[in-house]
């Protein structure tokens, strides 16, 4: 009798665990990452009597959490690259929305510009139609700088994603260590039973880790969890752990990667080895995109400044003399790698304007003399000159001084467009100062006879010391010429003809003793020559070796942000349908499901209600058996 | 049969309700923009495509502004060169007048008078200003009044240039044209020639400015028709040499080398004619000249011979200064034409580029208004089902 009412007890208890892992199952359908958890029942060992076995009741083995690691492993992967797609789209998303509005865009900025250029040539004299040309250069570099702030304001914006990340990683790192000593505890004390709640804990932390940077991890005997990062490099072993830190760049300290402090102290640079997760979707963006951008941005400024500025150099100002500079421009970025040993410096300038690329380079000392990559493709710019003062290093468009001794291996980065922005203004503040007007006039003779006639001419040297002197052609026969009284050309109609840096033509049939002759502009203040010739340069292919014209420049810009956005958000979508399908299978395995629980609490109610009939059951035996001995 | 967790199931159906809410706010968007492309990533192509489209439009403007600066400076180039016509018509009508043996010395006076008068307005006209305050007739010397009398002649102080202005992508036109060409540039004589009598002659011959017979014949150099006696004559080339010989009657033709001038009244034996390969000559230089001859006393038949031959001269040169004239004006009314027709073809091409501008970044509201309308019951129909579904639970039953 005692033996049902102990086997009724067994399932009692049994029945009283089970309901009460199914509440804790129901109280925590709301937790995040909360695997759901049974009760798993064994037989208790049976009586052996002479006529065989009698079953003793039941009892819980084990609460056991459903859980399936390889599923985990797929979540972590998938939520490892969707947070790195979705960090680097919704960066790119900014970027596109700066460049959406086309009313305010680059484009509309050069438009007004080149429009207050045409008013200019309309009416060169007008010193409100200049006013408004340098307003409108101005608002040109504003629009530019103000596009660059904001690329700069994206940039910190990333140093600052970085830093919080770091920051998250480190505290994440540190308790997944604690849970790693509480969890192998527990196993310990518990006689190998597992702590649920305790692993749910660390394996949503190393959930939220994975949407940080990727991770691989390793379970260990004792039942701790190891994490790697990258390249193998160790994050948690065990109760010991190592930290993140921001590591500042070899040649510019105010840009940083990641670093890994080890428990002895030592930094790793790993940014390089960074893949996935916010921090790899943040860097991808700096390095694929944000750069980029920005040297374009830097390009169309270089490209600005250095046609509009050689076409005013050949031109004359309402005050007589030539054109200085209409646009100040940055300079090349040149940094020394921290490490290098030598005491050399490195001075860096554009040399050619239409030859400058976008790219970032890396000059570097070998044994022999120096070489220069880039960044990008990793190849090697054909130098010529030696790098000196008298004979620079020539190479896309850059020229390159180097002064001073280097050992082999030293090293700088010479960003040639990226600071082309912040450096970026009119120059001129004074409207006369505009060069509308050609240094340079033609003329023919009144005295003439014959119908030969002289183009307006044009600048081909601005630097030719004679450009502003006079010359006279004077037609020694109706095919001869001489220059200056100097000379004898045969005349050929339309040709041009080449003196003092100014190119002109005379077409017709001049006669003898007729004379044309090729002067200052002096006073020549309705003169448009010059506005004209700066209006056209805006439109001409003088960026890239002449393939293409700042619009097409700005174009690509625009293009290519809209595009890497578009992808970018297509591949987001994408690996968004990879997650939800990675989540919602490790969610049937461990997910908890209400319906399901409340089949077992009927399922484990009516069990419970069974077995504590046995105990009534039993109480009505001992009864009976008491009445029958009580008389 | 894969299990659903409850919390997968309310996920699930939040996620599909949030998905259409935000196809919804983009929808919504694009309404409220009135745009299909909002920011460059809505199609990257397109939106460039955009971008050349403004520029285009923004150009076109541009275009349209210059030729509207353009056409007003030639119109009012064009009202100038009227008014420098009817002055010459009037200065040639005057002369006309001037040239009848019966005008006394007097009224010759008040004719001369006259002339000085239309000679002032002529260099007022030269130096015309347009709405901008630049010298219209300056080259590009605008700032620098281009015409100052000195002495008794004028002077142009201006430059050969001439200023272009864009008034399409490939086609520029130029604003006004030099003083040089317009005043200055007269051919003298009949085009060809210069004929003019020998201040020194004895005679009474009047030579007439002649005319071209056969230009292939015509060979430039000075010719000098020299009287060997009154009723003969040889013409000599600038080398001295004789080109012909002739006997003179009076109004007979002296031909040679193509050309052909008539000489009336009686020369001298040793007077002298000359004929000069025509250069230049401004009108004010023409109307000084005849200002001089008005002036100048008549009496005598040498003086009546030089008068006479200086009339005939002064009328073809103004003749020659109308012309001119009227081809500087053909000029400038062809350039005002060409500008009507780019700016058909450029107001063709505007309303073109907007069309595709508008095809390309504007939104077909109808289509999107039933997308609108498509994503709206999507979305009411996500909600319902989450909250009839939502509902059910086995715990409702568990009394």
């Amino acid at each position: 009798m005692g033996d049902f009412l102990s086997t009724g007890l067994s399932g009692l208890f049994a029945f009283k665990r089970a309901i009460d892992v199914t509440s804790h199952n129901i109280a925590n359908v709301g937790t995040d990452g909360y695997s759901r958890q049974r009760a798993e029942f064994v037989t208790r060992e049976a009586t052996r009597f002479g006529n065989g076995y009698v079953g003793n009741g039941v009892s819980v083995a084990t609460t056991a959490r459903s859980y399936d690691d390889l599923l985990a492993q797929n979540v972590r992967a998938a939520s490892s690259s969707f947070s790195n797609l979705d960090t680097y789209t919704s960066y790119l998303q900014k970027l596109s929305n700066l460049f959406g509005d086309t009313n305010t865009g680059i484009t509309a900025s050069m438009s007004k510009f080149s429009s207050a250029l045409q008013d200019v040539s309309n009416n060169p004299s007008s010193i409100s139609a200049r006013q408004v040309l340098l307003s409108q250069a101005s608002a040109l570099t504003e629009r530019l700088k103000n596009y660059d702030s904001q690329l700069a304001n994206l940039d910190s914006s990333v140093e600052s994603t970085l830093k919080s990340g770091i920051s998250d990683i480190n505290s994440l790192a540190q308790n997944i260590a604690k849970l790693n000593e509480q969890i192998a505890g527990a196993y310990a004390q518990g006689g190998g039973q597992a702590p649920n709640d305790l692993l749910d804990q660390r394996d949503r932390l190393l959930d939220q880790l994975s949407s940080k940077v990727d991770v691989n991890t390793v379970k260990q005997d004792d039942g701790s969890v190891s994490v790697f990062i990258g390249n193998g490099q160790s994050l948690v072993v065990g109760a010991t752990y190592s930290q993140f830190a921001l590591s500042a760049d070899q040649y510019d300290p105010n840009r940083h990667g990641v670093a890994l402090v080890n428990p002895g102290g030592t930094n790793v640079d790993i940014t390089t080895s960074i893949k996935g997760g916010t921090l790899g979707g943040a860097l991808d963006f700096r390095n694929q995109v944000l750069d980029p951008a920005r040297n374009t941005l830097g390009h169309i400024a270089v490209g600005l400044a250095d046609v509009v500025n050689d076409q005013h150099h050949a031109g004359m100002d309402l005050t007589g003399n030539l054109g200085g500079d209409f646009f100040n421009v940055g300079p090349v970025e040149t940094r020394a790698r921290i490490t290098n040993g030598g005491s050399a410096t490195v001075t860096v300038t554009r040399s050619d304007g239409s030859a400058v690329t976008e790219g970032d380079y890396f000059l570097t000392k070998t044994a022999t003399g120096w070489s220069l990559r880039r960044e990008d493709t990793g190849a090697t710019v054909t130098l010529t000159g030696t790098g000196t003062g008298v004979d620079p290093f020539k190479g896309d468009g850059l020229s390159i001084v180097v002064s001073g001794a280097a050992n082999t291996n030293d090293s700088f980065l010479i960003r040639p467009t990226r600071q082309a922005v912040s450096g970026l203004n009119v120059a001129i503040t004074d409207p006369a100062k505009i060069a509308a007007a050609a240094p340079i006039k033609t003329l023919a003779a009144s005295s003439n006879t014959g119908s030969g006639k002289i183009s307006a001419g044009s600048v081909v040297d601005a630097t030719n010391p004679n450009l502003r002197s006079t010359a006279t052609i004077a037609f020694t026969s109706a095919t001869t010429y001489t220059i200056n009284g100097a000379g004898s050309f045969t005349y050929t109609p339309g040709s041009d003809i080449t003196v003092n840096g100014v190119k002109f033509a005379i077409t017709g049939t001049p006669a003898t003793g007729d004379q044309f002759t090729v002067q200052d502009n002096v006073g020549g203040a309705g003169d448009n020559r010059n506005a004209q010739a700066l209006y056209d340069s805006l439109n001409s292919k003088a960026l890239d070796g002449g393939t293409a014209s700042l619009n097409d420049t700005t174009n690509r810009l625009i293009g290519n942000i809209g595009v890497l956005t578009q992808q970018a958000q297509q591949n987001r979508d994408a690996q968004q349908v990879v997650q939800d399908q990675a989540k919602s299978e490790l969610d049937s395995v461990s997910g908890v499901n209400l319906d399901e629980e409340a089949a077992n609490l009927i399922r484990y109610q009516q069990a419970y209600q069974a077995a504590a009939q046995l105990i009534g059951v039993a109480n009505t035996l001992f009864d009976s058996l008491l009445n029958a001995t009580r008389r | 049969m894969s299990r659903i967790s409850t919390a997968a199931m309310h996920n699930t159906a939040l996620q599909g309700i949030l998905e259409r809410n935000s196809a919804l706010v983009k929808t919504q968007q694009q309404i409220a923009t009135g745009k299909r492309i909002n920011t460059p990533s809505d199609d990257p192509s397109g939106a460039v495509r955009a971008l050349d489209i403004d520029r285009a439009i923004a150009d076109a403007d541009q275009f349209k502004r210059n030729s509207d600066t353009i056409t007003n400076r030639l119109s009012y180039e064009e009202q100038t060169l009227s008014d420098i016509n009817s002055l010459l018509q009037n200065v040639r009508d005057v002369t006309v007048q001037g040239a009848n043996a019966t005008v006394d010395a007097g009224s010759r006076q008040a004719l001369a008078q006259q002339i000085q008068a239309r000679l002032d307005d002529l260099v007022s006209m030269g130096n015309r200003k347009d709405a901008n305050g630049e010298y219209l007739f300056a080259g590009f010397q605008t700032l620098t009044q281009p015409f100052s009398p000195n002495g008794s002649s004028v002077q142009y102080v201006g430059d050969q240039g001439v200023r272009q202005v864009q008034t399409s992508p490939t086609q520029k036109i130029a604003d006004s044209h030099p003083g040089s060409e317009v005043f200055m540039n007269v051919k003298a004589g009949n085009g060809t020639f210069v004929a003019d009598a020998n201040p020194a002659n004895t005679g009474s011959g009047v030579i007439t400015p002649g005319t071209v017979t056969n230009p292939a014949q015509w060979v430039r150099d000075n010719y000098t028709i020299h009287f060997t006696s009154a009723t003969n004559y040889e013409v000599l080339n600038g080398a001295n040499t004789v080109v012909t010989t002739g006997t003179y009657t009076s109004g007979g033709s002296v031909s040679f080398n193509g050309i052909q001038v008539q000489i009336t009244g009686a020369p001298a034996t040793d007077d002298r004619f000359t004929i000069a390969p025509s250069t230049t000559q401004d009108m004010f230089t023409t109307l000084q000249n005849l200002v001089t001859t008005l002036q100048q006393s008549n009496v005598t038949p040498q003086e009546r011979a030089q008068f006479d031959t200086n009339m005939a001269a002064t009328i073809t040169q103004l003749d020659q200064a109308l012309d001119h004239t009227n081809s500087v004006r053909s000029e400038v009314g062809a350039r005002l034409a060409v500008l009507d027709e780019t700016a058909d073809s450029r107001d063709a091409q505007q309303v073109e580029l907007s069309k595709s501008l508008s095809e390309l970044r504007d939104l077909d509201y109808a289509s999107a208004i039933t997308q609108l309308n498509l994503q709206l019951a999507g979305l009411q129909a996500a909600q319902t089902s989450y909250t009839k579904i939502g509902q059910l639970s086995l715990f409702d039953y568990l009394r």
